[in-house]
């Protein structure tokens, strides 16, 4: 696999998109909590300093009843001195707004609709540098045009509050993050996991049924379906043995009484004339257990091709139609037929060559039977066109012989049928069901075709 | 030639060893796999037939026992079994041919004999140049000649003349040049051999007094000097 498509493989892996579902609730759910505390403690923080604010100014508000104002500008002067209350901030201002006493160097500009609550930045003395603060005050007029400010640094407030955002965006991002990661690695390792299983599984439909999914030493659910598949395939292999014992010992029992019959027959033969009657009589016997014979072949191979149990190996498919063509263009020819060929070179394929040969031999076979003298057999060989990702090669076999009308193309390629009109021609009538097995067999596509005149068949792997 | 037929079937084994002796063998049979073994390895054996499917000792697991001792001799497994894969699985064991039950006993006298002879052919096969009577192949230069005459042969014709030559003077069936030349092992509808043998037999007797190429009735082929 391409780096790409691997790693749009495990974007598109369910594990990954379950992991991204998983995050964003998680996330949300740590905006919820974080937020709640966010609100609360901002919540306790404002209403602890307005309190202080208030009750400040409430004190303030007292003593100007009872101090003169050189006293007051004292008190105001002192409690701005008081290093004890970090943060309090005060201004004492004259009608002409110039501070007369505090610790904040300028009355702020107030808007005049602005209500109780005001808040400002004052540069504050920080280290060697000044940092703006910002503050939150109250302010209340004194009299004689006086006015008065009483507030609180709330520039700590604000960042801690500043803090605790960035901690929250931070534990969003990071659980976005985590379970992205998260998805990542799982997607991966159980795709990985998969492509294993597919692998196998491509090994097991190829005909290897040894083959069994690798299962690792956990109980999660992959392992547990590959436990249970494994379960699955000892079925198929045990009954596909049992499917080839049964074939086997089919053949047997066949073979072995067709073969004493063959061999007494040939003995008895050996001591007659050539001429005499009987010996007549035991090569009618010979010729049908010749028949029998192919046909019996041909039965084994079907039911072999169909129990799929079959040794693949890669054939060289341009090779083979070559050879075939080679094999087959001098007995037509010597009939009279033209036979032509077009055989593209490189097309390969996974199976059985003895079996691919028998089929593509039938095809031949039938086609030189069914064509007259003087006809025309054309043989065609497509390979994989070039840049295409699917579509296997093609190998189509043409005659102008009767055809196979276009009703009758799906019956005869059933075991044992031979339309009317191919009686006067030998053969088992088992073929095209070979050829059908075998196609099968190989993942390819057999089609009947009309060739106007004669048939065309199509087998496209 | 010392023969070992190793059959548990009773009547196929007897028409086999008449059949053998007829042609002027010594037969030895075996009706199981172990006899078969002990037969084998202990006598001065030529060439052993093995059915496959024997009791006490499976025909292949008799093979594979007797090349694991080092024993060479040929051997040619006769089966009963479905086929396709089969084959290879015999000659895998360690059978040197193979053949289907029910079959021609002239396919069989052919297969033995180009068996036994097989030294000569391995011989004839380290030779670049095969020869008979006056017509000569030269597997190097691909050249074809008879009585001096150059001769122009198809690439298979060359390597159906060359498999004739290596088996010159015995009987060399159709299904054997199918196999041995083609490498198929089906039987086809039609004579597809035929024709080409019968192409080869214009192109290396046609011009020539003494034919080299000879039908042998309900058999094969032979290539060979007639007397």
């Amino acid at each position: 696999m391409e780096p790409e498509q691997r790693f749009l493989g495990v974007l598109a892996s369910s594990p990954f998109r379950i992991a991204i579902v998983y995050s964003i609730v998680f996330a949300q759910g740590a905006v919820a909590l974080l937020g709640a505390v966010y609100f609360a403690v901002s919540e306790v923080v404002d209403r602890s300093t307005d309190n202080l604010i208030e009750a400040e100014v409430q004190g303030l508000r007292e003593q100007v009843l009872v101090l003169s104002r050189s006293d007051f500008i004292e008190l105001i002067e002192q409690r701005s001195q008081d290093q004890d209350v970090r943060g309090a901030v005060y201004l004492m201002v004259d009608p002409q707004l110039r501070p007369v006493a505090g610790n904040v160097p300028a009355w702020p500009k107030i808007a005049a609709d602005q209500g109780k609550w005001i808040q400002f930045k004052v540069s504050v003395p920080y280290g060697d540098e000044t940092r703006e603060h910002e503050m939150r005050a109250q302010r209340f007029p004194l009299p004689g045009g006086y006015r008065m400010l009483v507030g609180h640094d709330v520039q700590e407030r604000q960042d801690v509050k500043n803090l605790m955002l960035r901690g929250l965006i931070a534990a969003v991002v990071l659980t976005l993050l985590l379970g992205l990661g998260g998805g990542i690695w799982m997607g991966r390792r159980i795709l990985a996991q998969a492509g294993a299983i597919s692998a196998v599984a491509m090994q097991i439909m190829r005909g290897d049924l040894s083959q069994r999914l690798p299962v690792r030493d956990a109980d999660d659910e992959l392992n547990t379906l590959a436990r249970e598949i494994n379960g699955m395939l000892d079925k198929i292999e045990q009954l596909t043995l049992g499917m080839r014992t049964v074939l086997d010992s089919a053949a047997h029992d066949l073979r072995t009484p067709l073969n004493r019959m063959q061999a007494s027959a040939e003995a008895a033969m050996r001591d007659l004339s050539p001429t005499s009657p009987e010996r007549r009589v035991l090569e009618r016997v010979t010729t049908e257990v010749d028949h029998m014979r192919s046909t019996l072949d041909a039965l084994l191979r079907i039911a072999l091709a169909e129990t799929g149990t079959v040794a693949r190996e890669p054939v060289d498919l341009s090779a083979l139609v070559a050879s075939l063509v080679e094999l087959y263009a001098p007995v037509s020819e010597e009939r009279g037929i033209a036979f032509e060929s077009t055989v593209a070179a490189g097309a390969e394929v996974q199976g059985s060559r003895q079996l691919l040969a028998q089929a593509l031999a039938n095809l031949l076979d039938n086609a030189i039977k069914y064509t007259p003298d003087g006809g025309h057999i054309r043989v065609l060989l497509r390979g994989t066109p070039a840049g295409a990702a699917t579509g296997g090669p093609e190998v189509v076999v043409e005659d102008d012989g009767p055809g196979i009308p276009a009703d009758k193309r799906e019956i005869v390629l059933g075991r044992r049928v031979r339309l009317d009109e191919a009686r006067k021609f030998p053969g088992s009538g088992l073929g095209l069901s070979l050829v059908a097995a075998v196609t099968k067999l190989h993942g390819a596509r057999l089609v009947l075709d009309d060739a106007a005149p004669g048939l065309r068949v199509s087998l496209k792997f | 030639m010392h023969i070992l037929i190793v059959e548990d079937d009773e009547v196929a084994r007897n028409y086999l060893a008449k059949a053998l002796r007829e042609v002027g063998h010594t037969i030895d049979v075996a009706g199981n796999g172990l006899d078969g073994l002990q037969l084998a390895s202990s006598m001065a054996v030529d060439l052993a037939i093995v059915d496959r499917m024997l009791p006490k000792l499976d025909g292949l697991a008799l093979v594979q026992s007797l090349r694991a001792t080092g024993r060479k001799l040929p051997v040619l497994i006769l089966s009963a079994l479905g086929d396709v894969d089969d084959r290879i699985t015999g000659l895998r064991a360690g059978g040197d041919d193979y053949l289907t039950k029910p079959y021609h006993m002239a396919e069989l006298l052919a297969r033995i004999d180009a068996l036994s002879r097989r030294g000569d052919a391995g011989a004839a096969a380290a030779n670049t140049k095969l020869r008979l009577a006056d017509l000569e192949l030269d597997r190097m230069t691909r050249r074809v000649t008879r009585n001096g005459k150059k001769i122009e042969l198809t690439a298979r014709e060359f390597q159906l003349l060359e498999f004739m030559m290596r088996h010159s003077g015995q009987v060399v069936t159709r299904t054997m040049l199918l196999e041995g030349v083609w490498d198929y092992h089906f039987d086809p509808q039609t004579n597809v051999i035929d024709v080409h043998i019968s192409r080869l037999r214009q192109a290396i007797d046609k011009d020539f007094d003494k034919p080299l190429l000879h039908t042998v009735r309900g058999a094969g082929y032979s290539l060979r000097e007639d007397e």
